[in-house]
């Protein structure tokens, strides 16, 4: 009797404990709980037939956790999160009926123990899901990956700014002799009619690009000073492994009474193997191996490629060999030629059906001294070889080639344009045939389309007529041929 | 005497410039493409590791960009990559977990 009365409270405070271990009654094996629950909240204890074990196991356990927590320890310890927690509500119910369970232990379940090994079989504690967990340690791929977004941030801002600062530097170097030799420095193109900005126009975080003209020797020259990448932290730590340095790429255009014909070039090994391999012009016409400058009094590590010989000797007087001397280090091209027409381009279906574009050019490619470390004063440096550049503007207007040479420069111009014009004639004849095909589909749509018949029949005549004039051309010219043969 | 300059041999730019740029450099197209598929998969696969690296090429390709590109173009590129990894998170709060 006494028990009963002890069961029925125990029983009201086992209402409480589902709501707290509901997770638990997941974890149990058995799966048909979860299948019978009612509303009822002692559905649980229903129709099982291991009702009163199921009972008991399930009670005890809070009870048994607080002790065995130490022992379940090694076990997920976050686990004893929920048990603390289903034991908050019956802590109070726990020390009244303590002896009852006791008694329970020992009367409705034999062979039961407190510390149960059978228990960790039966029960599986679950980690709690980390997002529960309220600590900020489990997030410590994403602060790895902000952080690795502000350092990236940070590069972006410091390397904008050294490039800034380069090019600046540059400019206020330079300025002087370019405002001396130009009357328009630094044009963006923006406006219609040319006006000097007299500052450089940032293309890019990196690049910057100074245009001037007005000077009686040449068209215009374009400055472009292309520094690394140092707002990029990928390609900063690209730079790690591959060293790489700023480049100052100068292109003047002259017209066209301002140049002879040659080409020629003049540059570091590499840099001479690589252009005699991408430009267009200098594989054509310098068609031999860059030969040493040594002949010639400059350093062995620059090298030249020329049309002939008497370019060279033109070229290289005693100005330049001087300036060629004593800034080797900085020099990776020069380059000089009247049929300057970019880089080859690349062989699509068909051949481009007519010679690419010319234009008379020198071009400068300097190396900034550093080597990707530079600081502003070493922009200084790069004053003496911008001198260069406008001796050599004057010197090529200068420069005049003698009948031998012209004549050899001529046949080697007219000798690839023929080349080009043998390997493109299949080409062109396909395109006038579908040109011809074309406008003689155009006519007879025409036609078609005239709604009148009166015109239609006039319309056809004509075409007719037309045709006929063009048979007779033709035959006109097949016995014109034949008696030229003959 | 060609030490001189010359006021009405003054030309002005040509913009010759413009092609050549896409030839020479096309990391921010490439990136800002990398940076759209990324954002999709993160969005579609709820992968949180892709909407991360969107959220990185975004940012490269406008290190890299030009001044002439469209802004337009970044920032859309830049928004969508971290509206996926907002819900990324969204949908799934668990941190992540790294690949090892």
């Amino acid at each position: 009797m006494r028990h009963v009365v002890f069961l029925l409270p125990a029983l009201l405070l086992l209402l409480a404990l589902p709501y707290t271990r509901g997770r638990y009654n997941d974890d149990f094996d058995d799966g048909e709980d979860n299948a019978e629950f009612d509303d009822n909240d002692f559905a649980e204890f229903e129709d099982v037939s291991e009702d009163p074990a199921v009972d008991v196991e399930k009670e005890p356990p809070p009870r048994a956790a607080p002790s065995s927590t130490p022992i379940e320890d090694d076990d997920e310890d976050e686990a004893t999160v929920e048990n603390e927690d289903g034991q908050d509500e019956f802590e109070d119910a726990d020390a009244q009926d303590q002896d009852m369970y006791s008694k329970y232990d020992n009367e409705e379940f034999e062979g039961y123990e407190k510390s149960n090994p059978s228990f960790k079989d039966t029960l599986i504690y679950r980690e709690v899901p980390a997002h529960l967990q309220n600590s900020w340690e489990s997030y410590y791929m994403e602060i790895l990956m902000v952080t690795g977004l502000l350092a990236y941030i940070m590069n972006y801002i410091i390397g904008k700014n050294k490039n800034s600062r380069l090019a600046q530097a540059w400019f206020n170097s330079h300025r002087e002799l370019l405002e001396s030799n130009f009357a328009l420095v630094g044009d963006d193109g923006t406006s219609k009619e040319a006006t000097s900005t007299g500052k450089l126009n940032q293309e890019n975080e990196h690049i910057y690009n100074l245009w001037c003209s007005g000077r009686v020797c040449c068209e215009g020259m374009l400055i472009q000073l292309k520094f690394l990448k140092r707002q990029d932290l990928l390609n900063v730590l690209a730079r790690m492994m591959r060293p790489a340095c700023d480049q100052v790429q100068v292109k003047v255009t002259l017209n066209d009474e301002d140049m002879d014909t040659f080409v020629f070039a003049v540059g570091s090994r590499k840099a001479m193997a690589r252009l005699q391999k991408e430009m267009q012009d200098l594989c054509e016409f310098c068609g031999d191996k860059p030969k040493s400058g040594a002949k010639y009094g400059i350093p062995e590590s620059l090298t030249i490629l020329s049309e002939m010989g008497e370019v060279t000797d033109g070229v290289m007087d005693n100005k330049m060999v001087h300036y060629l001397t004593s800034h080797a280090d900085k020099i990776e091209s020069i380059h000089f030629s009247d049929q300057f027409s970019g880089p080859k381009v690349m062989q699509e279906e068909g051949q481009p059906l007519k010679l690419p574009e010319t234009k008379k050019t020198l071009l400068f490619t300097f190396n900034v001294p550093g080597m990707g470390n530079t600081s502003p004063k070493d922009m200084d440096s790069l004053l003496p070889l911008m001198n260069m550049v406008i001796y050599s503007i004057d010197k090529v207007k200068k420069l005049r080639l003698n009948r031998e040479g012209k004549q050899k420069a001529d046949k080697n111009r007219s000798r690839v344009e023929e080349n080009f014009l043998k390997q493109t004639h299949n080409q062109r004849q396909e395109a006038a045939q579908t040109r011809r095909e074309e406008k003689k589909r155009a006519e007879k749509e025409r036609i078609m389309n005239e709604e009148d018949p009166d015109r239609q029949r006039r319309l056809e005549e004509a075409a007719q007529r037309r045709e006929q004039k063009k048979l007779e051309k033709k035959q006109m010219k097949m016995k014109q041929i034949k008696v030229k043969a003959m | 005497f060609c030490s001189t300059k010359e006021n009405d041999s003054i030309n002005s730019q040509p913009p010759n410039t413009e092609t050549n740029p896409t030839l020479e450099d096309p990391t921010p197209d490439y990136m800002n493409l990398l940076g759209m598929v990324f954002s999709m998969c993160g969005l579609m696969l709820k992968l949180k590791w892709c909407a991360w690296i969107a959220v990185y090429c975004s940012f490269i390709s406008f290190a890299n960009s030009r001044s002439s590109e469209d802004t337009k173009q970044m920032m859309s590129s830049f928004m969508l990559s971290i509206s996926a990894v907002v819900m990324s998170y969204l949908q799934n709060p668990q941190p992540m977990s790294p690949p090892w």
